[in-house]
């Protein structure tokens, strides 16, 4: 099951985000953050982020590219828990934080430009991997189509493979939301 | 406090003088913002002073949502968008209403 998060930069979607995390049921909850960058605004930015997170039971995954290798880490951390002879009682929630970090990532892998088609489809097959795997996976998109401004060839390809990760992704969610100014507005389920 | 968001050339002021017109306008909220940082306000500071703007008489706020972009290339930039971004959830949590105006049509999301 997927939910969907989408919301421009501070537009309060994190915050939403986690909430709804946090007001689910679910044995385990994890952060799979994708953000890979050292520079100071970044690493502002994370510390930010893990302060919201704080005390709030998320168990922190890293994966800058290769979302599938949480199912991996995923399965280490339950399989050393006993509370429970049947692991199908496991169940757990992902939040991804989140896509736009990640094709960036993928995209931009090691300074050289993958192929918009490429990356697409190797991101939705990852998510779809992990879906499976998980009770629920909630995604932080973000908006970054609303600027007018004419970007050169790279960029906006980048733009497109959002676009086009942000459209499959909701159509296979049961769930989407926009954020804006700090409310939720349900743009499907 | 009203707030009224959305997109450059909405028609977010036309909508607000149509449902309001008894109210007082701080309009351009985003541009006001970027002012006072490049008189390097501080997120806190700025908030303050429109807050003390707007503590008499029925105020509607309207603001140019500008964080629906690619990262901006300069960090000024980046910084402007941000701290709009905090302000309007500030604004929003406090206001009684909140529209959304996408191409002249308001929408009540509060």
């Amino acid at each position: 099951m997927i939910t969907i998060i989408y919301g421009g930069t501070s537009s309060g979607k994190s915050a939403y985000a986690e909430g709804l995390v946090c007001n689910s049921k679910y044995n385990y909850r994890y952060y799979l953050a994708t953000m890979s960058s050292q520079d100071e605004e970044s690493k502002a930015r994370i510390k930010r982020h893990r302060k919201l997170r704080s005390g709030k039971r998320f168990i922190t995954l890293e994966h800058p590219v290769d979302v599938k290798n949480a199912i991996g880490d995923i399965e280490r951390i339950e399989s050393g828990d006993f509370s429970t002879e049947d692991p199908y009682h496991k169940s757990n929630i992902v939040l991804l934080e989140c896509m736009s970090n990640l094709l960036a990532n993928e995209m931009f892998k090691g300074g050289v430009t993958q192929e918009l088609d490429f990356c697409v489809n190797k991101i939705l097959s990852d998510i779809q991997e992990l879906e499976a795997k998980v009770s629920e996976l909630v995604i932080v998109t973000n908006n970054i189509f609303d600027d007018g401004i004419a970007y050169e060839a790279e960029t906006k390809d980048y733009i497109r493979a959002l676009g086009a990760i942000n459209s499959q992704l909701a159509l296979r969610a049961n769930k989407v939301v926009e954020v804006t100014v700090g409310i939720p507005i349900v743009i499907k389920g | 406090m009203i707030l009224i968001v959305g997109g450059s050339y909405q028609g977010k002021t036309e909508y607000a003088r149509q449902n309001f017109p008894n109210a007082k306008y701080f309009n351009n909220l985003h541009t006001f913002i970027k002012k006072r940082l490049e008189d390097l306000k501080s997120q806190d500071e700025i908030l303050a002073e429109i807050k003390d703007v707007i503590s008499e008489g029925q105020w509607i706020i309207i603001s140019d949502e500008i964080g629906n972009g690619v990262v901006p290339y300069d960090a000024f930039d980046r910084q402007w968008r941000e701290v709009t971004g905090r302000i309007l959830i500030s604004l929003a949590r406090e206001a009684t209403e909140v529209h959304k105006v996408v191409c002249g049509i308001g929408q009540r999301i509060k």
